[in-house]
């Protein structure tokens, strides 16, 4: 709902990547989209919309590097319509969406398709990544130059590793040459096969093939070893497990490019939360032992990860109903990940919203090239109030995601999105 | 009888409790003397139905059910899917919903998914009998594999058994480890590496050969049925090999009858496999009893679910 007034935020507190304390004060936003003023008791000029924010906090918009949008191929699960819904209801301002639909973008004329389609359905930017091999498949290089010049912000084969590692040595080196990111799915999959959760007790207990933590550690090694001997910039998606974490933090020491993100079910839940056979509870890498969580929260604060990324990966409810062993991997995390990050951690003081700003904000964007947004006065307004009193309730009528299917379903968050501004426009959200 | 909550269905062990375990098998006593008459019938679930669903085929634990619910005066009905037609996940909820317009009381269900059956459960106001679901449970079997102990040790607390065999894909092996722990019994386990997960289970003893397993004198050796089609060539060289290592042959038998254990097998048995001719003729071996005690159990759990389809 773009419109051409200015709108006045009263009584915000003001919260940056820069600083543990939030600043109160109100935010001006002109007819342009652009804060022009931030200061305790501004006035509203003539015919300016005033919302109150009554001691709410602003946060700088978040950015998802991880979010399959679905479209185009499998608008039954969701549409960049209602992806995009779900990322302004969750605070979320811009994501990259993993190349992953149906036909698969690996080509130049398919980012410059797909970026036609956002423009037109897309209320929030996206930003459409490429993959690294022709139709995923880990057999051919795909054709990188032509997405270069469509402005991919990275190379993966989302959700698939590549398989052989020659072809993924000679798909790094050759993204040198065009100064891409390449992201890497950690996967080995003749380790991981059919598994369907982690290995190790639970799996035992419930009778279901497990993936084991080597799957994903073994890639972890082998991917950062050809980075380093390629010399690519390597991001890792969805470490899990300590054990990768502590290979993410050598290799770091080392001095090699490599950035990695966690992802909030893997801050939150463990191979233990899961109950009765619940797909929602499936996810790919799987939860984890407790012991793997913490490590991953340690990493998270000390900053061996890098990036959050919700990895929103909407399956209908239908899909997901099946038996456990063959439903889909991957839940809707884009509008549940701030007010989960605030009930879990922010409101327990284990980390501040600096921290989480950092993580889901500016990091996730400096990763892809585009610099962090702050709510300062003559930057382009990009933020979103959150109402740490409120209450985010997780259900099926409430969610904006075309396919309500979350770990968190039926439970009522602490805090709440109340509204996301995106330059001229203004999201008002759930109360 | 005790206060027992009454409990719609059984899914699995784990979330049994020792008075419900001991109902069942105390009540599967008398249902087994009734096979000793002339007329077997008791008319407990008369004008009460009973489907038999079977995703897996498995004449034996599908007739057993069969047999069961015959003898309690229920209405059986049998379904067997063929595996031609092997349900996709997609079509569960449309099976569950064809299930609820069948209006039966109990459903027995196999099914090669582990999970399903708790699905199942959830949606719907019958009974669920787990038949055997994936790797994950086989709890019947379990109840018969321990009225089958109990005969031949009325003191079966502190009594020892070990499982030989591909734990790692046995449902029949986590349940009745698990049911057996519940009672008081010792459990080990033998067999290749690849097919015993380290660590699932702290309260099972891990053998490395024979030699140690006799030396600890266990009071019954369960031997499980080697899944020829689940091997993949991955876990261990050859069926040959399996045998030499784990097999129960000859001079394994000499040993048994030198500690008077008994042998259990859940059936079918994989004849030069698992086991040898010359072992299935082992006067101690307790796989008949075990099919026959089946009927029992399963009339015993028939007996003690309480399904929720009575609309007054």
């Amino acid at each position: 709902m773009p419109s051409a007034t200015p709108r006045l935020f009263q009584n915000g507190r003001i919260a940056s990547a820069d600083s543990k304390e939030l600043l109160a004060a109100d935010v001006l936003v002109d007819e342009t989209g652009t804060i022009v003023a931030v200061a305790p008791g501004l006035s509203a000029p003539a015919g300016a919309e005033v919302i109150d924010c009554g001691g709410s906090v602003l946060v700088p918009g978040m950015f998802d590097v991880h979010v399959h949008a679905r479209e185009p191929g499998q608008e039954h699960k969701e549409t960049l319509a209602t992806c995009s819904a779900a990322a302004l209801r969750g605070g979320v301002t811009g994501v990259v969406l993993m190349p992953d639909t149906s036909p698969p973008v690996d080509t130049g004329n398919l980012v410059k398709s797909a970026r036609d389609l956002i423009a037109e359905l897309s209320a929030i930017p996206m930003f459409q990544s490429g993959c690294l091999t022709k139709g995923r498949e880990g057999k051919e290089m795909a054709g990188f130059s032509g997405m270069a010049s469509r402005g991919v912000p990275m190379l993966t084969d989302a959700d698939r590793a590549v398989p052989c590692p020659d072809l993924l040595r000679r798909c790094m080196e050759y993204a040198c040459d065009f100064d891409l990111l390449v992201t890497s799915h950690c996967d080995t999959p003749a380790l991981t096969k059919a598994g369907a959760i982690n290995e190790g007790r639970v799996s035992y207990r419930f009778g279901l093939p497990g993936i084991p933590a080597i799957s994903q550690e073994i890639a972890i090694d082998r991917d950062i070893r050809v980075a380093q001997h390629t010399g690519a910039k390597l991001h890792l998606q969805q470490i899990s497990t300590a054990r990768g974490l502590k290979s993410v933090q050598c290799a770091k020491e080392a001095g090699t490019s490599v950035t990695c993100e966690v992802s909030p079910h893997h801050l939150v839940l463990s191979e233990q939360d899961i109950r009765d056979y619940n797909t929602h509870f499936k996810f790919n890498p799987p939860l984890r032992p407790a012991a793997d969580v913490e490590a991953l929260v340690a990493g998270f604060i000390d900053g061996s990860i890098d990036v959050l990324a919700c990895d929103h990966a909407p399956h209908t409810e239908f899909e997901k109903s099946s038996e456990f062993g063959s439903a889909p991997f991957g839940a809707a995390g884009l509008e549940t990940t701030v007010p989960l990050m605030f009930d879990r951690f922010i409101s327990k003081g284990v980390f501040g919203w600096d921290l989480l700003i950092e993580r889901y904000s500016a990091a996730p964007r400096r990763l892809v090239g585009l610099a962090p947004v702050a709510i300062i006065e003559g930057a382009k307004a990009e933020f979103f109030v959150f109402d740490p009193e409120g209450e985010t309730p997780v259900t099926r009528e409430t969610m904006k995601t075309k396919s309500p299917v979350s770990p968190f379903l039926g439970e009522t968050l602490a805090g709440n999105v109340r509204g996301t501004v995106l330059g001229t426009a203004w999201y008002p959200q759930g109360k | 009888m005790r206060d027992l909550k009454p409990r719609k269905d059984l899914l699995d062990i784990e979330g049994l409790e020792l008075p419900e375990i001991e109902y069942v098998l105390s009540n599967a006593v008398p249902f087994k003397q009734l096979f000793q008459r002339s007329v077997k019938k008791v008319p407990t679930l008369r004008g009460k139905t009973v489907l038999n669903l079977f995703y897996e085929p498995s004449t034996r634990t599908s007739s057993s059910f069969e047999v069961a619910a015959n003898r309690m005066s229920a209405d059986v009905t049998n379904f067997t899917v063929s595996s031609s037609s092997v349900v996709k996940g997609e079509s569960l909820l449309d099976t569950i919903e064809t299930l609820q317009a069948m209006r039966s009381d109990y459903i027995v269900i196999r099914h090669q998914a582990a999970g399903v059956p708790n699905i199942v459960a959830q949606h719907t106001g019958a009974s669920v009998i787990n038949a055997g679901d994936g790797y994950h449970a086989h709890p019947t079997q379990a109840l018969l594999d321990a009225m089958t102990f109990r005969e031949v040790y009325p003191d079966y607390q502190g009594r020892k058994m070990v499982i030989v065999g591909d734990v790692l894909h046995s449902r029949v092996a986590r349940s009745t480890s698990t049911l057996f722990h519940k009672l008081g019994i010792e459990v080990g386990v033998l067999g290749p590496g690849t097919l015993i997960p380290p660590g699932r289970h702290e309260f099972i003893r891990r053998f490395r050969s024979w030699d140690e397993v006799f030396d600890w004198k266990p009071d019954a050796v369960y031997l499980l049925r080697v899944q020829l089609e689940r091997q993949e060539g991955m876990f261990f060289p050859s069926i040959a090999e399996y045998h030499k290592m784990y097999g129960m042959n000859t001079e394994r038998l000499v040993r048994m009858r030198q500690i008077g254990a008994y042998l259990m097998h859940p059936g079918p048995v994989n004849r030069g496999v698992e086991i040898t001719d010359e072992a299935m003729r082992y006067e101690r071996s307790l796989i008949s009893t075990q099919v026959e005690n089946g009927i029992a159990v399963r009339m015993a759990v028939l007996h003690w679910l309480k399904p929720e389809t009575d609309t007054d």
